[in-house]
C-alpha cells in the first residue's frame, strides 16, 4: 500500500519535471550559438540508491576518468568536456524525472543507463530532445526492439548473452536445463531466449522455466518446484541479491549441479550472500570486466590512482560510452544530435575494450563479447572468453 | 507433499510472529500499524550491528551467541515500538482514523529511508549463519537449524498466548480491546498498556528479523515491506485482534503460497494465494477465528 502511494508522488513529480523539461526546452531552444563556446555536456543516469546502488560509483568514476583524460588533451572541437550524472535508482519513475533534470540542464549525448527497466522509459525523454544515447550496460532487447535512431547499446544484448549460456551449458554437457528468471523484462528476456535455443532438436533440453518474486527472502518453494524435475544445469538471469539467496538455497536443498548466473548478478555480494561453500563454482555469462581485460593495466593503475579504488563491472562500458561520445561529437563536428547520430552509425573500426567498433543496422555490437566467469574464493574470474 | 507442508509451515511461522504484532495493536487499539514492517527490518539490522561489534564467534557458540542477540535484540526494537507509539500514534489517538494511517505510513517510510541513511543502500550479509546439512524427515528435507527457529518461533508465540490469557496484565489488555473508556473508569492505566502492547508485538518482530538475517543471510532496508504486507493479510485472513486466529493465519498464509507454486508455478504463486483469500474473505469476512463485531453504540 505504501509503495502505491509513493508511486501517484512520483508520476506527479516526474508530470511536473516534464512540464519544466518543456518550458526549459522553449526559453534555450534559442540559445544554442551562445553555447557553443562553453563545455559539451553529457549526461549520465545512473543507480546511486536503491537496489543497485552498489553500480554506480564504478560508472560513474569511469566516466569521470574519460571526460579527464579527454579534456588533458585540449577536449573536442576546442571544448571541454562535463559530466552531469543523475540518480535513477534502477527505478521507471525516479528515472524519467532524472532524464528530464538532464535535459533541462542542457546536455547534449546520454552515456547512462544500467538497468534495463529504468532506461526503457526514458528513451522517448531524450528522443523529443533530440539527444543521442550511448547507452553502456543496459542490455534488454526491449531497447534494441523499438528501431530507434538515438539509440545505440555498446553492452552485448540479451540475444547474445543466450547464445554464450547456451555454448556454455552445450560445452559443459548438461542434458536437463532449469531457467529461473525475476519476470523483470531484462530477466526474462534472457531466460525465453536461452529457452527457445534450448528447445532446438539435439543437444540439451528445457527441465523447467521458473518465475520468482523479487525481494523475497525465502525461495524453498521455487527450489522445490525446479528440485522436482532434475535438472543437471541451473541458469539464474536475474539480480545478484536473489541469485545469492537460491544458489545458497538450491545447495541446503541438496542440488548438486551445475549453477549459472547471467550478467546482472555479478557482484561480490552475491558470493557473500550465498556463503562461501555454496557459492564456489558458480559460473557467469558477462561482458569483459575490468578484472578479465587483457592489457588494461595501465587503465586500471590510472583508475585506482584517481579514485582510491579499483574499478569494477561496468566500468570499462563506462568509460568507453564517453569515448565514443567525444569521437561521434568530433567527427561530427557540431553537438547537433541528428549528426552525432549519423557519425555514430559510420564510425568504423574505433578502439574500445571490447574491441573495434562497428555498429549493426540495430545500433548494437556485431558480437557482443560474452565470456564465462566462475565464482572462485570469492571473486569472479575468468573461465572460459568463448572464442 | 510433506516438503511442501514444512516450506509453507517454515516460512508461515515468520509471517505469523510479524503478524501477531498488527493484531494486537489492532485488537487494541483498532489502528492498522503499517510500521511494524520496518519493525522486524530494524529488528534484522540491530542484530547485524549488535554481531559486528561483538566480533568473530566459532561456529559451535553460533546457536547460543544468536539467542543472545535475540533477546538483546527483542528489547531493543520493543523500546523503538514504545518510542514509535509515543512520538507518532499517541498525540493522534482521538483523531479521525484516518489521519493515524497515514501517520503509519510516514512512520514506515521515516524508518526505512532513516535506515538507508545510517545503513546505506547496499544491502548488508550477516556475519553469522545458520547453515547446515538438511536430514530427511518423512520424505521432507529438514535442517536443525530450521527446527531450532521454528522451536524458538513456537515457544515465543506460546509465551504471547500465556501472557495474554492468563495474567493479569493480559486481562487489562482485553478489556482495552473491549472498551477502553470504561477500561479507565475501572483504574486501567491505558496509557501503559498501550505502551507495553507494542513492547510485546514489536519485540516478536524483531526476534523475526533476526531469525531471518541468520537464516537467510541478507538484509536490505526496504525487507520490511513485503513481509509487513503480508503478515497484515496473515492477520486479517485469522481474524485480526485474534491471537490463535493470527498464528494459524500466518501458517495458512506460508501453506497457501507453497502449494500455488507448486500447482501454478512461480509466477501465478500470489496471484492463487491473494485469490484464495478473497474468496475466503467474502465467505468469512471476519477471518478464521474472527468474532463477529457487533457496533457499539
Amino acid at each position: 500500500m505504501g509503495k502505491s502511494r509513493v508511486a501517484v508522488i512520483w508520476s506527479l513529480a516526474a508530470a511536473v519535471g516534464m512540464l519544466t523539461a518543456g518550458c526549459g526546452q522553449g526559453l534555450l531552444g534559442g540559445s544554442d550559438t551562445a553555447e557553443d563556446k562553453g563545455p559539451i555536456t553529457l549526461g549520465m543516469l545512473i543507480p546511486q540508491s536503491g537496489s543497485e546502488a552498489a553500480i554506480g560509483p564504478y560508472m560513474k568514476n569511469a566516466a569521470q576518468l574519460a571526460v579527464d583524460e579527454i579534456n588533458g588533451k585540449g577536449g573536442v572541437l576546442g571544448r571541454k568536456l562535463e559530466l552531469k550524472v543523475a540518480d535513477d535508482a534502477c527505478d521507471a519513475q525516479t528515472a524519467v524525472s532524472g532524464a528530464n533534470k538532464l535535459v533541462t540542464e542542457g546536455v547534449k549525448i546520454s552515456v547512462g543507463g544500467y538497468c534495463s527497466g529504468a532506461t526503457l522509459p526514458t528513451l522517448p525523454v531524450f528522443g523529443k530532445a533530440n539527444i543521442p544515447m550511448i547507452i553502456p550496460a543496459a542490455n534488454s532487447q526491449e531497447l534494441v526492439d523499438q528501431h530507434l535512431k538515438h539509440v545505440f547499446l555498446i553492452n552485448g544484448t540479451g540475444t547474445q548473452q543466450a547464445a554464450a549460456a547456451m555454448a556454455w551449458i552445450t560445452k559443459q554437457g548438461a542434458r536437463s536445463v532449469a531457467l529461473v528468471h525475476d519476470n523483470t523484462s531484462y530477466s526474462k528476456d534472457i531466460a525465453v531466449r536461452t529457452q527457445a535455443l534450448l528447445d532446438q532438436p539435439g543437444g540439451p533440453d528445457t527441465a523447467i522455466v521458473e518465475a520468482v518474486t523479487p525481494k523475497e527472502s525465502d525461495y524453498s518453494a521455487n527450489i522445490n518446484n525446479i528440485l522436482a524435475k532434475k535438472p543437471d544445469f541451473v541458469y539464474w538471469t536475474g539480480y545478484f541479491q536473489e541469485g545469492g539467496l537460491i544458489t545458497r538455497q538450491l545447495r541446503q536443498a541438496g542440488y548438486k549441479g551445475g549453477i549459472m548466473v547471467g550478467d546482472g548478478s555479478v557482484s561480490e555480494k552475491l558470493a557473500q550472500i550465498a556463503g562461501a561453500e555454496a557459492g564456489e563454482g558458480v559460473y557467469a555469462t558477462m561482458t569483459q570486466t575490468p578484472d578479465t581485460l587483457q592489457g588494461a593495466q595501465t587503465w586500471i593503475a590510472d583508475y585506482t590512482k584517481k579514485f582510491g579504488s579499483a574499478p569494477g563491472p561496468y566500468s570499462n562500458q563506462a568509460y568507453d560510452a564517453v569515448r565514443l561520445a567525444a569521437e561521434a561529437v568530433k567527427q561530427a563536428g557540431s553537438t547537433d544530435g541528428a549528426k552525432v547520430t549519423t557519425a555514430l552509425e559510420g564510425i568504423s573500426g574505433f578502439q574500445m575494450f571490447s574491441g573495434p567498433l562497428k555498429f549493426t543496422p540495430d545500433h548494437t555490437l556485431s558480437t557482443g563479447g560474452f565470456q564465462i566467469l566462475v565464482l572462485k574464493s570469492g571473486k569472479f574470474a575468468l573461465q572460459d572468453a568463448l572464442k | 507433499m510433506s516438503q511442501l507442508i514444512w516450506n509453507g509451515l517454515f516460512v508461515g511461522s515468520f509471517y505469523a510472529l510479524v503478524a501477531l504484532g498488527y493484531s494486537m495493536v489492532y485488537g487494541i487499539m483498532k489502528l492498522l500499524n503499517f510500521a511494524h514492517g520496518d519493525i522486524y527490518m530494524l529488528g534484522a539490522f540491530t542484530g547485524f550491528a549488535i554481531l559486528g561489534a561483538v566480533g568473530g564467534v566459532s561456529p559451535g557458540m553460533a546457536l547460543p551467541a544468536l539467542l543472545g542477540v535475540l533477546v538483546v535484540t527483542m528489547g531493543v526494537t520493543g523500546l523503538s515500538g514504545v518510542v514509535l507509539e509515543r512520538v507518532a500514534y499517541r498525540p493522534l489517538r482521538n483523531a479521525p482514523r484516518l489521519s493515524l494511517l497515514i501517520t503509519a505510513v510516514g512512520a514506515s517510510f521515516a524508518l526505512e529511508y532513516g535506515m538507508r541513511a545510517a545503513a546505506g543502500a547496499d544491502p548488508q550479509v550477516y556475519p553469522l549463519r545458520l547453515g547446515g546439512t538438511s536430514v530427511e524427515v518423512l520424505g521432507a528435507r529438514v535442517t536443525l537449524q530450521q527446527i531450532a527457529l521454528i522451536i524458538v518461533a513456537v515457544a515465543l508465540m506460546a509465551g504471547l498466548n500465556l501472557l495474554v490469557t492468563r495474567t493479569r496484565e493480559g486481562r487489562a489488555m482485553r478489556a482495552i480491546a473491549l472498551d477502553p473508556r470504561t477500561s479507565a473508569l475501572m483504574g486501567i492505566n491505558v496509557n501503559a498498556v498501550i505502551s507495553r502492547t507494542f513492547f510485546l508485538g514489536s519485540a516478536l518482530a524483531g526476534a523475526a528479523g533476526v531469525m531471518a538475517g541468520a537464516y537467510y543471510g541478507k538484509i536490505d532496508f526496504l525487507m520490511g515491506f513485503l513481509i509487513g504486507l503480508k503478515a497484515f493479510t496473515s492477520a486479517v485472513i485469522g481474524g485480526i485482534g485474534n491471537i490463535p486466529g493470527t498464528m494459524l493465519g500466518g501458517l495458512l498464509l506460508g501453506l497457501l503460497e507453497s502449494f500455488g507454486t507448486y500447482w501454478l508455478g512461480g509466477e501465478w504463486r500470489d496471484v492463487f494465494a491473494f485469490g484464495v483469500l478473497i474468496l475466503f474473505l467474502s465467505v468469512r469476512p471476519t477471518g478464521l477465528l474472527g468474532e463477529r463485531v457487533t457496533e457499539r453504540v
